[in-house]
């Protein structure tokens, strides 16, 4: 081949290049967007969800916003373990168990704090055991917490009284009513605590993500492990830390959805693995890790939630599953074709 | 059809890579049914003129006739067909297999999907019985050795009748007694009409096995003799060579300072008792062949690999982690300069300061200041070209990846830098430029540790020279008194050393 030729193909190629890139960066914004004005301009009188009608009613956000409080705090710390090429299925369990741990605590009499703490405590080592099996015995992420997703539902299971499908408050004894102040108290703008820790969580991850030591290994650790080790980062240790900091944020949602509920329901982290996958992949983190961003999670997650809670007005709910599912999948194709560029062979 | 005598014949052929010729105007024939060897230095263009014959690189112009008949492989597969199979270094069987499966594998004789049992597997097997009887068709190949999953490959090229079986250092992983064995089994090869192509870095291997020998050198071809014209290993060693001009190695002035590296009595899976002492502001260079156990000393040292033996760095024992011998002050430029030096995918800035994120933090919060200045400063210093520090590492020359990754482990803070072919696959200018660097950085009073199968490079540049052999250290040589190219690669080659060679 020419040189001329050559060049024409290499300035081809380069531009091409650009506009992917320009496109990766601002498609999750668009589909936002577009996903909002839909689900706006559609005629919702029929369906009786929302009662007053309007998706962007201010009822309808906080009632959205509320609903996105166990995503938002849990998907942050997702991206940082996707980042570094590790995943956890086991987080919508973890977050179950910690829903029935909490209301359990709650309802035999122990007060708010140390309720949260221990539950907080129990993610943290949720997480140590998710850190061992992957990082220390070596057994591929995708099983070991395949395997401890089941593990954390069965002991929610048996945790929950035989006839009962949740931990909640009967007749003889009352689930307190404070336990809704967590995540139902209207603080501020209507919105209750568990909203302004969700905020403040992000706000720490994203720091975390771009500023510090821990975000930037984790990127090195996913882009290469084999050049990370040889630069004297600690893969095993960091990675094990990743999925503590994963079980820590699974508790802090769960509580976050018990205290909305007031119920400890075995089954209400059900389904959050994919929710927080997709966040992630439509955020644009490459599934190998090595990079991605914490901030466009959480713009991901907020399309989850608008599609969830918009297609709630719209369609039955059988359906959601599946609509759902084909977002992934729209999802992991765009990843696929945005993130991997083409380089000259 | 009347077959030519010649089973290959190559004719000008050439490849050009983006910034080498590779291979430059090779011609030579190939006769049918003998052994034919090839051998040259690394970069000699061995490897490229065997993955164009095998289809798994296209030639850039010349031609290839086999058995008279152009020939252009498209695929290793292709090649196959027409007849040219490859023992690759890497083995092409499948361990949960039968050895009777792997035979048949991708030719296996069906019915409906069912596998059925025909002539072919009976002919198949008793190829193989008759290269080597102690195989049973129904072991798992899982339990054989590498030497005997070689001959089940042989077998299979055998018997689906190759003309042209390509080996690729077939016993750098097997034992003294198997090597006998398959070199029996090589030389039945000829009366069942195979021609085989040999490649080594043994030199003696060659005149035990060859019929043919072809010198390759810096991509052209020197020579192709009947190996019994050739009078001895030295002759070989002398085309192999050829008159290696040496830049100018000045010698370093001053006294020995203080020995900052002390390695007594190393040992591993593939080191045998190396000991040897690093001074500071000295420059060593390792240098052998392939396989002589170069990357596994220097992983060795840097906590990778396990050993047996004492490492002492400025008097204290070395811990064997990564991360602890970075922070005691040793930093190792890797071998694979992409897959286990650079972070490819992240910005020159993401690269550079990753080995000491202390140095630019404040209790794990990066100063994103601090951050630019260092990796401008690097850019400068290593004169890296790039428009901003905000390229993707993966974006830049070989040359230029290389001075990221030395500009990763110079902001460690070592005192002692591995090098492990610090200059493999990068352009001459960029070469000159990393020696340049290495230079001043020994005056600076670093000691670095040079890992190399280039010759000429260690000679340009290092004070001490290790010659190493299949991981033993078989001489020691003082550079600027009496370098012998020819010396050198005899011992490095399997020659014997004889008392002249120890340096010292």
């Amino acid at each position: 081949m020419n040189s001329a030729n050559e060049y024409t193909l290499r300035t081809q190629l380069e531009r091409s290049n650009a506009v992917r890139s320009n496109i990766k960066k601002l498609y999750i914004y668009v589909v936002l967007v577009l996903i909002v004005a839909v689900f706006s301009v559609v005629k919702l009188g029929q369906v009786e969800f929302f009662g007053r009608g309007h998706f962007l009613s201010p009822d309808s956000i906080i009632n959205l916003l509320r609903s996105a409080v166990p995503i938002l705090t849990l998907s942050g710390a997702f991206t940082l373990l996707m980042i570094s090429g590790y995943i956890d299925l086991s987080v919508g369990s973890a977050m179950s168990l910690s829903a029935v741990v909490f209301s359990w605590l709650i309802l035999n009499g122990v007060s708010f704090l140390p309720a949260f703490l221990v539950t907080l405590v129990m993610g943290i080592s949720l997480g140590f055991l998710n850190g061992l099996l992957v990082m220390k015995l070596r057994i591929t992420p995708v099983i070991a917490t395949l395997v401890t997703l089941n593990l954390f539902k069965g002991i929610a299971l048996l945790i929950v009284p035989h006839g009962l499908s949740a931990i909640k408050g009967s007749a003889t004894k009352l689930m307190p009513a404070w336990i809704n102040d967590y995540a139902r108290l209207d603080v501020l703008l209507g919105l209750p605590w568990a909203f302004y820790v969700a905020i403040l969580v992000i706000v720490v991850l994203v720091i975390v993500q771009r500023k510090t030591i821990l975000g930037k290994y984790a990127a090195a650790v996913g882009g290469n492990r084999t050049s990370a080790e040889l630069s004297g980062i600690n893969a095993v240790k960091l990675v094990w830390l990743l999925y503590i900091i994963v079980g820590f944020f699974a508790a802090l949602a769960g509580m976050a959805r018990a205290s909305y509920m007031s119920l400890g329901d075995p089954l209400s982290g059900d389904g959050m693995e994919l929710d927080c996958i997709i966040a992630v992949l439509l955020g644009g983190t490459a599934f190998s890790g090595g990079e991605g961003s914490v901030a466009k999670t959480i713009v991901g997650a907020l399309i989850i939630v608008c599609l969830t809670t918009g297609l709630m007005t719209v369609i039955p709910a059988f359906w959601q599953t599946m609509a759902k599912g084909s977002v992934l999948i729209a999802a992991v194709v765009l990843n696929h074709l945005l993130v991997r560029e083409k380089v000259k062979a | 059809m009347e077959l030519t005598d010649n089973v290959l014949e190559i004719r000008d052929l050439v490849k050009d890579f983006p910034s080498v010729r590779a291979v430059n105007r090779v011609s030579f024939d190939i006769k049918r049914n003998t052994v034919h060897c090839l051998v040259g230095e690394n970069g000699a263009g061995k490897s490229t003129l065997i993955k164009i014959l095998t289809g798994a690189s296209a030639r850039s112009s010349g031609s290839i006739l086999l058995n008279g008949e152009a020939y252009t492989p498209h695929s290793t597969r292709d090649a196959k067909q027409h007849g040219i199979s490859t023992l690759f270094q890497e083995l092409n069987v499948v361990d949960q297999l039968t050895v009777e499966e792997n035979l048949t594998l991708g030719m296996e004789d069906t019915t409906l999907g069912f596998l059925r049992k025909t002539d072919k597997i009976n002919t198949m097997v008793n190829v193989m019985n008759s290269l080597e009887p102690s195989i049973t068709p129904r072991q798992l190949v899982s339990t054989l050795s590498v030497a005997k999953k070689q001959i089940v490959e042989i077998a299979k090229a055998v018997a689906t009748e190759s003309d042209i079986i390509i080996m690729d250092e077939p016993t750098a992983a097997i034992s003294e007694s198997e090597i006998k064995r398959l070199f029996a089994i090589i030389k039945s090869l000829r009366e069942k009409n195979v021609t085989v192509i040999y490649i080594s870095h043994r030199l003696d291997e060659i005149f035990e096995l060859g019929d043919y020998v072809t010198v390759m050198r810096d991509g052209k071809h020197i020579d192709t003799r009947p190996v019994s014209e050739i009078k001895d290993r030295s002759e070989l060693v002398k085309m192999m060579i050829g008159k290696t001009v040496f830049e100018q190695y000045t010698p370093k002035e001053g006294e020995c300072k203080d020995a900052i590296l002390q390695v007594r009595n190393l040992s591993n899976h593939k080191l045998r008792d190396i000991s040897f002492e690093v001074h500071e502001g000295e420059i060593i260079g390792f240098y052998g062949l392939v396989g002589a156990g170069k990357t596994e000393l220097a992983r060795a040292i840097y906590g990778v690999d396990p050993y047996e033996g004492e490492i002492l760095f400025r008097g204290k024992k070395l811990p064997p982690f990564p991360d602890k011998v970075i922070a005691a002050g040793i930093a190792l430029v890797p071998e694979e300069r992409r897959s286990q030096g650079l972070f490819t995918i992240l910005t020159i800035r993401g690269n550079v300061p990753v080995m000491n994120m202390r140095k630019i933090s404040h209790n794990g919060f990066i100063n994103a200041g601090q951050e630019r200045k260092v990796t401008l400063d690097y850019i400068d210093k290593l004169r890296i070209s790039t428009s901003s520090t905000e390229k993707e590492a993966s974006k830049l020359s070989g040359g230029n990846q290389q001075k990221v990754v030395l500009a990763k482990c110079l902001f460690a803070d070592a005192d002692l830098l591995m090098l492990d072919e610090p200059t493999r696959g990068i352009d001459v200018g960029a070469k000159s430029e990393i020696y340049g660097i290495i230079r001043q950085l020994s005056k600076e009073g670093k000691s670095i540790m040079i890992f190399s199968s280039e010759l000429p490079e260690v000679v340009n540049i290092c004070d001490t020279i290790y010659l190493l052999y299949d991981g033993r250290m078989k001489a020691t040589l003082r550079n600027g008194c009496d370098i012998d190219s020819e010396k050198i690669l005899h011992i490095v080659t399997g020659g014997n050393v004889t008392s002249g060679d120890r340096g010292e």
